[in-house]
């Protein structure tokens, strides 16, 4: 196997109605390993939400790292992803998500460290078009002059990468730390200070809503990479509602790191 | 009883575990880290569980590496950090 550049692949857009937490979770497991083996283009999948979630990585302890009990009480669905790194707090509206799943041969030989580099340069470019000047930050950061933007977390499954990313967009501060159980030296990390603020770097910063931001997005990804409009096929969603109800909605998965 | 620590340039890292008969018991290795393939996670909790409680953190670190499958990749964590959040869970559950 030999490195290929992002342009020696065709790259597939898919940015559908909003989806369920668990589905979004089973979407990541099914098109990375479709990617893998060769039965899909390399895609960049826009992530839309039809509820809130938290999603714990895939390490994380569940009751460490979640308040069972207000997540409950503001009906908050808790997810396990595939992939490592830390706790997301979602509401339709307050983040951007997305998934790259790319062959392995797109970060042959590269070190951990360059891979998220690789993957998040031409976010890094759209971001600066927007007037937003924002860099990598290792392990797994996007960071700005206005602090913390976004988390990214890969995986490797079946001969692909999965590399997804959230971004704050803007966050009720206060309600996610209710729900999560974040230690005070973490918050540093995540750009909250104090409770009852919100974290709206990219809001604050551009002024501009999050679709027009996610239209932006595309069309850089585009210019830089190429990227023709797709859609998810139906045997690749109903494996993926298939794998929701089997794995992603069970305690067995959920609690896998009680 | 539980341990954290903070990988310096790494991830946090996370110890929850009991202690029987003198023993570690009920390892659970949690964090926001990066491990792969991710069921090496069940091997670095196998690989603790049973140590004597007076175990030494070098000792506790080789134990998890030599139980690591050849091929895992770890970013944000090691056997070293892993080590110092089980000593962790262990000292401060003790004066707790």
């Amino acid at each position: 196997m030999t490195r290929t550049r992002w342009r020696d692949h065709d790259w597939r857009l898919v940015h559908t109605a909003p989806q369920s937490p668990a589905l979004h979770m089973a979407l990541d497991e099914v098109l990375t390993h479709a990617v893998g083996a060769g039965h899909r283009p390399p895609t960049l999948r826009i992530w839309e939400w039809a509820a809130p979630a938290v999603v714990i990585g895939r390490f994380q302890s569940l009751r460490n790292e979640v308040d069972a009990e207000a997540a409950r009480r503001h009906g908050i669905e808790v997810v396990r992803r595939v992939s490592g790194g830390g706790a997301m707090f979602i509401e339709p509206g307050n983040t951007i998500t997305w998934s790259i799943c790319a062959p392995l041969s797109l970060i042959k030989d590269m070190s951990f460290q360059q891979a998220y580099a690789w993957m998040d340069a031409w976010t890094l470019e759209a971001l600066g078009e927007l007037g937003i000047k924002a860099w990598y930050q290792p392990l797994n950061d996007i960071t700005s002059e206005g602090g913390k933007i976004a988390g990214a977390a890969q995986a490797h499954r079946g001969g692909a990468v999965l590399h997804h990313v959230t971004m704050a967009y803007d966050i009720d501060a206060a309600k996610m730390l209710e729900v999560l159980r974040i230690g005070r030296e973490k918050l540093s990390d995540k750009g909250t200070q104090s409770a009852g603020k919100r974290v709206d770097p990219l809001r604050s910063q551009t002024g501009l809503s999050r679709a027009a931001i996610i239209e932006h997005m595309i069309a850089t990804f585009r210019r830089l990479h190429g990227l023709a409009d797709d859609t998810l096929r139906a045997d690749e969603l109903a494996q993926a509602e298939t794998l929701a109800r089997e794995k992603f909605s069970t305690a067995a998965w959920t609690a896998d790191v009680p | 009883m539980h341990g954290e620590y903070k990988m310096p340039g790494g991830k946090l890292i996370v110890v929850d575990l009991g202690i029987e008969n003198g023993c570690l018991a009920n390892v659970q290795v949690s964090g926001d880290f990066f491990l792969e393939p991710d069921d090496a996670l069940h091997a670095i909790d196998a690989a603790l569980e049973g140590h004597g409680a007076g175990a030494e953190e070098h000792v506790l670190a080789a134990a998890v590496r030599a139980r690591l499958a050849p091929g895992v990749m770890m970013y944000g964590i090691s056997p070293e950090a892993i080590a110092i959040a089980v000593r962790r869970a262990i000292d401060q559950g003790a004066h707790a």
